[in-house]
């Protein structure tokens, strides 16, 4: 009998080249990171039962969940809006199995919820030029008048749906995008925005989620 | 062409699908209704297969599956392509309910 063994591993642990690629400069323009050990959860109101969806959310996190395309921060977790009646929770992993089941209580009976956190790659791109390596490849206007911090948008790069919202700037002053795509597109998107990211010079890393 | 999806704003028109004619409403014959089958079979017949060719403005299901997946109801100029109204599909979300027939 063949013995199996599976190891837990990042969906880019080919992809990422940790280190500086591309120009060389005093600064890379872009900042790549992926962000490692999440906890997702995609919460979905049942019909009906938004507004108890709404206030379980507030009660649990502090928060009221968006109700628009935004992120917001709140207690334990980022709360991103995904869709009408819909959001994602965002958490650094600590205790996974109690973290679901903090969520699975304070919402039962108004909301579906769905682990998500090994089936999506978190990758953080900021920096100077972050702005102008995006555009190559998303459809998004990112202008600060269009896409402020606390942005969020569902879209699709290259034909795949990426869940893409804007944090707070650097401590260098410069914009913080986030995008949570499928584990097994992560690999292609990675390449994607590192080839966009070329030109500017580009650090790449992972890091924990904090 | 650019969409305005009343969730997401205006995107690419990549991002959604098309499906069609957004007026068809489903027959709702009651099972003891006492319909003559031709009656309930022509009815199907036309929801199923029969469409009007359009040369203005008309409804049609669009679906933004690139972004928020929710289901569109779309006024679009066949002619020019210009969008006058988009709205949600009846069910979309979890607070209006689906009307029947949609
Ligand atoms: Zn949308």
């Amino acid at each position: 009998m063949v013995d199996y063994l599976w190891n837990t591993q990042s969906p880019l642990q080919k992809a990422l080249v940790p280190g500086c690629h591309g120009a060389t400069g005093a600064h890379p323009g872009v900042t790549l990171r992926e962000v490692r050990d999440i906890v997702l959860v995609q919460v979905m109101a049942r019909r009906g039962k938004a507004a108890e969806t709404a206030k379980a959310a507030k009660k649990l996190f502090g928060v009221e969940a968006p109700a628009t395309p935004k992120a917001v921060i709140g207690k334990t977790a980022t709360l991103v809006w995904s869709g009408p009646d819909q959001f994602t929770v965002i958490a650094p992993r600590t205790d996974e199995a109690s973290q679901l089941a903090a969520m699975a209580q304070a919402f039962t009976g108004s909301a579906s919820l769905s682990d998500q956190s090994d089936g999506r790659c978190l990758i953080r791109v900021s920096g100077a030029r972050a702005r102008d390596a995006i555009a190559k490849f998303s459809s998004l206007d990112l202008h600060d008048s269009v896409f402020p911090v606390g942005t969020a948008a569902n879209t699709s790069v290259d034909h795949t749906a990426v869940n893409f919202w804007r944090e707070a700037n650097g401590t260098d002053g410069h914009p913080v995008y986030n995008m949570l795509v499928f584990t097994s597109f992560s690999d292609s998107l990675w390449h994607t925005i590192v080839d966009s990211s070329l030109e500017y010079g580009v650090e790449a890393s992972s890091a924990k989620a904090a | 062409m650019r969409i305005a999806c009343p969730f997401c704003g205006e995107r690419e028109n990549g991002e959604f699908t098309y499906l069609g004619d957004a007026s068809p409403k489903r027959p709702n014959f009651a099972a003891d209704s006492g319909e003559s089958p031709e009656r309930v079979e022509d009815a199907f017949y036309d929801y199923v297969y029969l469409r009007d060719n359009v040369a203005g403005f008309m409804r049609e299901y669009w679906y933004h599956g690139g972004g928020c997946r929710s289901w569109l109801i779309a006024e679009r100029n066949t002619v020019t392509h210009e969008f006058r109204s988009v709205i949600a599909a009846p069910g979309v979300g979890a607070a209006n309910p689906v009307q029947a027939g949609e």
